[in-house]
């Protein structure tokens, strides 16, 4: 045990901060002049997980196995060659100390956090760990679905040593190359804690390039500090935080750490014309096309916003602001890293859903219910009430400053638009994915906008001549933002464990595996009524389809397309002509169900054996 | 250190919890080859204490063999009934104070 833990404590910096620091200093050296020491460590996270994804990406191009002693090379390597390159390009150079000193001052100044500022970042981060350790704690034993879905993809590449054929556009490469190489560096199994740390690390990391966004556009300290209190300690548990670490939304949680990175390369490339920002802004966003296909595609959507609300603002000069843009993406770095990003997409490994059928899929007038777009109650109980509020004043705020040539405005009001309307009207924007998928990503933008608001109001109150009205005012608001900000984390405290009915339900499926032959038998397990069933497939490990499972019930009507049913009907009601029918033709002859459901019900049925019973978990054999 | 604090901890809840007696209270019966006609089937008992068990055996609804047994904590049972008889369901049903439990099968 006490091993494990520090193997977990080591495997975490050799993946996620060795390469991304020295990648990092080939690209900038160690001087401050461009990124600040605090820049610097947070983008070491995102960097390290971008380079790990593509090394394997390239190694399992050229036919290396993927296995720990592997890895660990490939990762010493990259830190190596990075050295190397650093030793080149600045091992020599000496800065002029003169030249340097401004930049890097101007650099340091937005990080430079007075003593209350610093006391707040860090109360803010105590409580964000906090409250998601604390909710964590009665969801750590893993049982989430998506978490076991990702797995089984993780255990595929563990096991075989090369990346999957997923066949389906869902999964996307990245979600699952970082916790292979975990558990092949640790040995430590993906039936355990780490795959929750791994996304609890990212999520925390998540909060940190935020903070490094908001410090460059704001350039305003008391901003940036703010950003930890709305991101980390407000809605702390609501999706897409903790419920979306326990719940294993890979791809959401790595997407929402990498999607700031890619603006905050975006801006500075902008505002300073400069090429090496451009290059990582591509990098940034290559590392989220292998993750992620919806952070992906708001990333597209966001940016393009930014772009238009900047050229609508400076529609004179619109021509010059174009050419300027060309200018700056132009210059040999960033076409190299676009170059290079286009041969990994063409000739390394193309993402799943880089298809026509899958993008058609999700662009195009809502063909679903749930893509019409949300109402304003369901935007005010996605983001939170307080959130929300604090944005609009953010808004409001930013609106009555606005200077148009700056482009942090284009960048906070663009962005925040944009997801607005792609939540609020999808069908004017052809976005055809379930809109409260879209709206979980609203808390980005809204926390920007909620951190200036916080920042501008102290401000004012600092400034303004009747200091009793506007402190009135400012207590209240922090009142409403606590109390609700804070609403959702009384749940981390209030969560009943379902510790026993996970390890019921694995204690199941390893019966069945070591049981059953899964050449000539075929088994069907409930995903309503069991706890943590999505796990069972890796006690298998022969398909990902493998044990079949009746999922929910609502799943089975779908309007736009006929649906297999056979999954449900062997369940719901096996001595039907339609379940019986079910059974010639899919072979199933295990099914396993919940005890005190089900099961009851297939004790009155003939033609059934019981050969396994638990308090939770029946388990019957066709005859 | 925030975060290697709270990686031990709940590294450490999960291996605990995923224990299949760490904090529960469980019972599981099955047979060892479902696939088949033999009878051999293991109790185990998650119960978290010393438990005595009653079984009896059923062939076709009439009572055929019973008898008690005590299992440790986290300790399992594999019992191997030897039935002459002809061919039928047979049913074995476990109970323990107010726990039961039954599995059954045709064998020819």
């Amino acid at each position: 045990m006490i091993l494990s833990i520090i193997k977990l404590i080591l495997v975490f910096p050799f993946i996620f901060i060795l390469p991304g620091f020295f990648f990092l200093l080939a690209i900038f050296g160690k001087s401050a002049k461009k990124i600040s020491f605090f820049e610097r460590a947070v983008l070491i996270i995102p960097s390290s997980l971008i380079l790990v994804d593509l090394s394997v990406l390239a190694i399992n191009k050229i036919g290396i196995p993927i296995s720990g002693i592997v890895m660990v090379g490939v990762i010493l390597i990259i830190s190596l060659l990075a050295f190397i390159i650093y030793q080149y390009r600045f091992g020599k150079k000496k800065i002029k100390p003169e030249d340097a000193s401004e930049e890097i001052a101007e650099s340091e100044k937005l990080f430079n956090f007075s003593f209350w500022q610093s006391i707040f970042i860090f109360f803010s981060l105590v409580l964000a760990v906090f409250i998601r350790t604390a909710y964590l704690s009665d969801t750590i034993v893993p049982s989430s679905t998506d978490l076991g879905h990702h797995m089984y993809w993780v255990q595929t590449i563990v096991d075989s040593g090369t990346l999957p054929n997923y066949g389906m556009p869902d999964f996307i490469i990245g979600e699952h190359i970082v916790f292979a190489v975990f558990n092949l560096i640790s040995g430590i199994g993906v039936m355990s804690a780490f795959p929750s740390l791994i996304l609890f690390f990212v999520n925390i990391a998540g909060i940190f390039t935020l903070a490094i966004l908001v410090a460059r556009l704001f350039k305003n300290r008391s901003a940036t500090a703010m950003t930890f209190f709305v991101t980390g300690v407000l809605y702390a548990v609501s999706a897409p935080q903790g419920k979306y670490i326990s719940g294993g939304v890979v791809g959401n949680i790595i997407g929402d750490m990498l999607l700031p990175v890619a603006l905050y390369f975006l801006y500075r490339s902008l505002s300073e014309g400069s090429g090496l920002f451009a290059g990582l802004f591509i990098f940034s966003a290559a590392g989220l096309f292998y993750t992620h296909h919806l952070s992906a595609f708001i990333m597209i959507f966001s940016v393009a916003a930014i772009m238009a609300v900047y050229l609508i603002l400076n529609i004179k000069n619109i021509f010059k602001i174009i050419l300027q843009w060309i200018k700056i993406f132009f210059k040999p770095f960033p076409v190299a890293v676009l170059l290079l990003a286009a041969a990994f997409i063409l000739f390394v490994y193309t993402p799943t859903y880089f298809e026509k059928s899958a993008i058609e899929q999700a662009t195009g007038a809502p063909s679903k219910a749930t893509r019409v777009g949300l109402n304003l109650d369901q935007i005010e109980s996605n983001v939170g009430s307080a959130r929300l509020l604090l944005s609009a004043i953010g808004l409001i705020l930013l609106f009555l400053s606005l200077k148009s040539k700056k482009y942090k405005y284009s960048f906070a009001i663009g962005w925040a638009l944009i997801l607005i309307l792609m939540t609020y009207r999808p069908g004017w924007m052809y976005v055809n994915i379930p809109s409260s998928r879209v709206g979980n990503y609203l808390f980005l933008p809204f926390s920007l906008l909620s951190a200036y608001a916080l920042a501008e109001y102290f401000e004012l109150l600092k400034k303004s001549s009747t200091k009793f009205f506007t402190a009135v005012i400012l207590y209240t608001l922090l009142f409403f933002v606590i109390t609700s900000g804070l609403s959702d984390s009384a749940e981390a405290f209030k969560v009943k464990n379902q510790y026993q009915e996970a390890v019921e339900t694995f204690h199941s499926a390893g019966y069945l595996a070591s049981s059953v032959d899964t050449a000539k038998d075929v088994v069907l397990k409930d995903h309503v009524n069991i706890y943590g069933d999505s796990w069972y497939k890796l006690f298998f490990m022969k398909d990902y389809k493998y044990p079949l499972s009746r999922g929910n019930l609502s799943r089975y009507i779908d309007p736009t397309k006929p649906r297999e049913t056979c999954t449900r009907d062997m369940i719901s009601k096996p001595l039907s002509p339609e379940g019986q029918a079910c059974f010639s033709e899919s072979g199933v002859n295990y099914i396993a169900v919940n005890a005190q459901i089900e099961g009851k019900s297939f004790e009155a049925y003939p033609g059934f054996s019981k050969v396994y019973e638990s308090n939770y978990i029946s388990v019957f054999k066709k005859d | 250190m925030l975060l290697v604090i709270a990686f031990s901890v709940l590294f450490l809840i999960e291996a605990r919890n995923h224990n299949y007696d760490y904090k529960k209270s469980w019972t599981v019966v099955y047979f060892n080859n479902p696939g088949d006609s033999s009878l051999g089937f293991t109790i185990e008992n998650h119960q978290g204490e010393e438990t005595e068990y009653g079984y009896e055996i059923f062939l076709n609804d009439k009572k055929i063999a019973e008898n008690e047994i005590k299992i440790d904590a986290g300790a399992k049972q594999t019992l191997t009934p030897d039935l002459n008889a002809g061919g039928g369901k047979v049913t074995i049903e476990v109970d323990a104070e107010d726990l039961k439990y039954m599995i059954y099968k045709d064998i020819k």
